[in-house]
């Protein structure tokens, strides 16, 4: 290895980097998909909005409805329309919530009778349904327990845990932040590895390794230090905005954060090594990698669904991708901070080692010096 | 023992053979040519000799024989390889300097007072020493050939291997690349291997290899080459079992006509003829549909075309007259395809009048009419490739709101009369790039058009679709009475138009006969012509 070909090659990189402007994307990119995704995702929901029909108009009802006004997961309000008008509104999509509380509901309930509160839920988005059918029943079951609290009953009938239901501890930018750095950091650093090596190909210049002594081991480096360079100083710019701006708390390690992401790094620009050969055109490189990153990068990150509730197919996909691995590592060091007390931080991270080895190997091994 | 010797070489692609068993011997100081067509397998063979490219058989380079790329590793420091394409090993974003440097670095060479010396001198032959901090990007494309010559230069090797280094440059920069490498040739005593599809190199070269589909047809030097097709070489006949180009007709057996002094392309004709493969002749049938065409059919004054500052099309004045074959001849980025553009209105114009058909084009709706009138045939053939060949034509014939019995009747007749009937069922990919040019013309003239624009129609066709392509156009000039106005960077086709405008650089700087031309230079090798115009006009 001569370090002299290696600096020579490794200028010109750079050079073409910033004068083609691709720079920017390098640091742009990541910022964009952080803000982006980093508000765009909201898996509470807040204000939805709700629609009450009082048809008993009692002093019980409208206990029941203050719990709704007060709350800030609803934007409620009682009107005077018949069950069939607001249902039409749900269809309309004019409101997400239609409750309506059944005549002679205090009657029913100091009889000791069981009454039945109507809740239709608009249901064209599951994942936003289930989280207001949880609100609702929450605030219902809350209500009845404090009315059998006040009559004296001694074994409530209804328990519940509402903490689960409302998810109040929990802030969002916690649960996802961390989540989008696993995925930023897949996505970038693979994309401009890729981009790096199939732009040779597709201009023609790619002849100028063919057809000198350039080794192989010396053109990796030189196409790959400036990608792994270049984001490593994102690992610095996503910490800044996920502590500053976004305020999640970070109780970990920040060497443990910055080592595990410097070899997730370079998992991911050997994943970027990997598409470029086999592809030769850099729009195609685009999308493959994209397609590679993204969808794995999102779906396994933890964000949207926890690894540990994945079963069959699903499950063993996401021990396949290093996304998990690294999101345990990531979401220890903001949320949780045991660091390397843990065996399975301690595991996990032995495994992104192996990983990035390995797909470097096998880049490495699968890149010719000749025209296909 | 040869410095270079090639053995049985044989490589392909998939199911497509390159090259088949090619085999030849250089030496030391020499430079050695390879002439044909795009297709012929000059780049793969070149690529194989130069170890970026599988193959099977055997190269042997001063007595190391390989077998493969790997193989050939140990000899890279040695081998200069300028692929084909113009500025294709360059960095658009990198200098002059730049270029030097970083070939000088991947190569490890140290850069002492020597290298520095050796630069200099590089730079001042390639005439590029006024320009050393000029992005590869901003340099004309003879600029860009030179400084990848320089680059290919810089560590000296001892076997030079250049693809098409010249094609697409304008003449004074192909003379100038010539004489860089004669520079190099004496002082360096290195073997170079060049490909070309101008003939008129040919003269240049110690050796000259002509290739046709992935076979060397023959060797030796020009004047044995031109020696060994005269017995077969008469003056223009009609006969059997023969061909006929040009103004000299080719045949085995012997003719009662007088002989006919051959050039190199005579020689693809011969093998040709000795391999059986006599081309099917081309037959134009009348038009359907007459109409009253104009004296002058396209009228162009002072059109102009810029983008940003670069002026790609410059106050060019330019008439097409009735039943006329005009060339629009020039190198690569001279303006031609902006030209075309401009008339056909893919591009708008900047500044200048268009006449068509005696009307003036002010709106896209005059065009709009005009369309129906007009028949295009882009660079590269605007084929779809997932269509077979009737498909496309079909599709054409609906663009052209032909009703469909009508349109399958004129497909059939013309498939059957342009001889590529046998394909209709393939696909564009899976025919020899001579049909694929046929039934681009066919697509083209489907809906009978008066006047024909044809963009580069015969470049990366083989000599003899060439030929007869020229032929095509010819009848149909005199059956149809169309105008055709042609495209081309290969100035020896001038000869075979009625009349040329060459452009330089955006601007118009001949428009003549060709005759008129031959007379005014004392020659009647177009090359010449054209290397004389460019320099009255440097």
């Amino acid at each position: 290895m001569r370090a002299g070909v290696i600096k020579g090659y490794m200028q010109k990189e750079f050079k073409d980097l910033v004068r083609t402007r691709m720079i920017y994307l390098v640091y742009l990119l990541p910022t964009m998909i952080l803000l982006l995704f980093g508000y765009g995702i909201r898996l509470e929901v807040t204000g939805a909005r709700t629609i009450i029909i009082d048809q008993d108009q009692s002093r019980f009802s409208k206990e029941l409805i203050d719990k709704f006004t007060h709350s800030k997961y609803f934007n409620a309000k009682v009107l005077l329309i018949s069950p069939n008008e607001g249902l039409h509104r749900i269809k309309q999509a004019k409101t997400d919530i239609l409750l309506i509380i059944p005549p002679h509901f205090e009657q029913d309930l100091l009889h000791g009778q069981k009454s039945e509160i109507a809740a239709f839920i608009d249901g064209a988005f599951p994942l936003r349904a289930t989280t207001m059918q949880g609100y609702v029943e929450g605030v219902i079951l809350h209500a009845a327990k404090e009315l059998a609290q006040r009559f004296g009953l001694r074994h409530p009938l209804i328990t519940l845990n509402h903490r689960a239901l409302f998810n109040q501890a929990m802030r969002d930018e916690n649960a996802i932040v961390p989540g989008l750095i696993g995925l930023i950091l897949l996505v970038a650093p693979a994309l401009l590895s890729a981009l790096l090596i199939v732009k040779e190909k597709e201009m023609g210049t790619i002849f100028n390794f063919y057809s000198s002594p350039i080794k192989k081991s010396e053109f990796l480096i030189a196409k790959l230090t400036p990608v792994f360079l270049l984001h490593s100083i994102n690992i610095f710019i996503l910490f800044l905005w996920a502590t500053w701006w976004f305020e999640v708390p970070f109780r970990g390690s920040f060497w443990l954060y910055w080592v595990a992401s410097e070899l997730y790094v370079l998992i991911s620009l050997s994943i970027g090594l990997l598409v470029s050969i086999v592809t030769n055109r850099q729009i195609v490189a685009v999308v493959l990698t994209l397609i590679i990153t993204i969808i794995p990068g999102f779906l396994y990150s933890g964000i949207l669904m926890p690894i540990s509730s994945m079963v069959g197919e699903s499950y063993i996909e996401a021990h396949i991708f290093p996304v998990m691995y690294y999101n345990h590592i990531i979401y220890d060091t903001f949320l949780i901070g045991q660091g390397l007390a843990s065996m399975k931080n301690i595991l996990y991270l032995a495994i992104l080692t192996g990983y990035g080895a390995l797909l470097l190997f096998i880049g490495a091994l699968l890149l010719k010096k000749e025209l296909r | 023992m040869a410095s270079l010797e090639v053995d049985r070489v044989h490589i392909a692609y998939k199911n497509v053979v390159a090259v088949k068993e090619a085999s030849f011997t250089a030496d030391a100081g020499q430079i050695v040519g390879f002439i044909g067509a795009d297709g012929a397998g000059k780049s793969s063979l070149f690529h194989a000799i130069a170890g970026v490219l599988r193959f099977r058989g055997e190269i042997r380079y001063e007595g190391h024989a390989y077998h493969s790329p790997k193989e050939a590793e140990p000899l890279k420091p040695y081998i200069g390889l300028m692929p084909q394409g113009l500025g294709l090993v360059l960095y658009p974003q990198l200098s002059v300097e730049e270029h030097l440097k970083f070939f000088a670095n991947i190569r490890d060479i140290p850069q002492d007072k020597a290298f520095q010396e050796y630069k200099k001198k590089l730079l001042h032959m390639a005439g590029l020493e006024e320009f050393p901090d000029r992005l590869a990007k901003n340099l004309s494309g003879g600029m860009k050939q030179k400084l990848s010559l320089i680059c290919t230069l810089i560590h000296k090797p001892k076997l030079l291997i250049l693809d098409e280094p010249t094609t697409g440059v304008d003449p004074l920069s192909r003379r100038e690349l010539w004489e860089i490498l004669d520079q190099n040739r004496k002082e360096e005593g290195s073997l170079t291997l060049f490909s070309t599809a101008y003939m008129a190199e040919a003269a240049k070269m110690d050796k000259i290899h002509l290739m046709d589909e992935g076979e060397i047809i023959a060797q030796g030097s020009a004047k044995e080459l031109i020696g060994s097709a005269r017995p077969y070489t008469y003056q223009e006949t009609h006969c059997q079992e023969c061909i006929t180009f040009n103004r000299r007709t080719y045949s085995l057996k012997p003719l009662s006509v007088p002989h006919a002094e051959p050039t190199l392309e005579s020689l693809f004709f011969i093998n040709a003829l000795k391999k059986g493969k006599i081309p099917p002749p081309v037959e134009v049938l009348p038009r359907e549909t007459q109409i009253d065409i104009p004296q002058i059919v396209m009228e162009a004054k002072g059109l102009t075309k810029r983008f940003g500052d670069f002026i790609a099309d410059d106050h060019i004045d330019m008439q097409l007259r009735r039943g006329e074959i005009l060339g629009l001849l020039g190198a690569n980025g001279a303006g031609k395809t902006t030209f075309i553009k401009m008339l056909l209105g893919l591009y708008p114009i900047d500044e200048g009048e268009l006449y068509l058909l005696g009307r003036k084009i002010q709106s896209p709706k005059d065009r709009q009419q005009l369309k129906s009138f007009i028949g295009y045939m882009s660079q590269n053939f605007a084929l779809y490739k997932d269509l077979t060949i009737r498909e496309n034509l079909l599709y054409f014939a609906n663009m052209h709101r032909l009703p469909l019995a009508k349109a399958s009747e004129r497909i059939e007749r013309l498939a059957k009369s342009l001889g590529f009937w046998d394909y209709m069922d393939n696909f564009p990919k899976d025919v020899p790039m001579g049909i694929n040019q046929r039934f681009s013309l066919a697509a083209a003239i489907l809906h009978e058009p008066v006047v024909l624009f044809l963009d580069e129609p015969t470049s990366g066709v083989d000599t003899i679709a060439r030929a007869q392509f020229w032929q095509l156009l010819h009848k149909l000039k005199r059956i149809w009475g169309i105008s055709i106005l042609v495209t081309t960077h290969y100035m020896s086709e001038a000869q075979y138009c009625d009349r040329v405008v060459v452009l330089r650089r955006g601007k118009k700087i001949a428009d003549a006969s060709p005759k008129e031309l031959e007379r005014r230079f004392g020659t009647d090798d177009f090359e010449e012509v054209f290397l004389r115009l460019y320099e009255e006009r440097r």
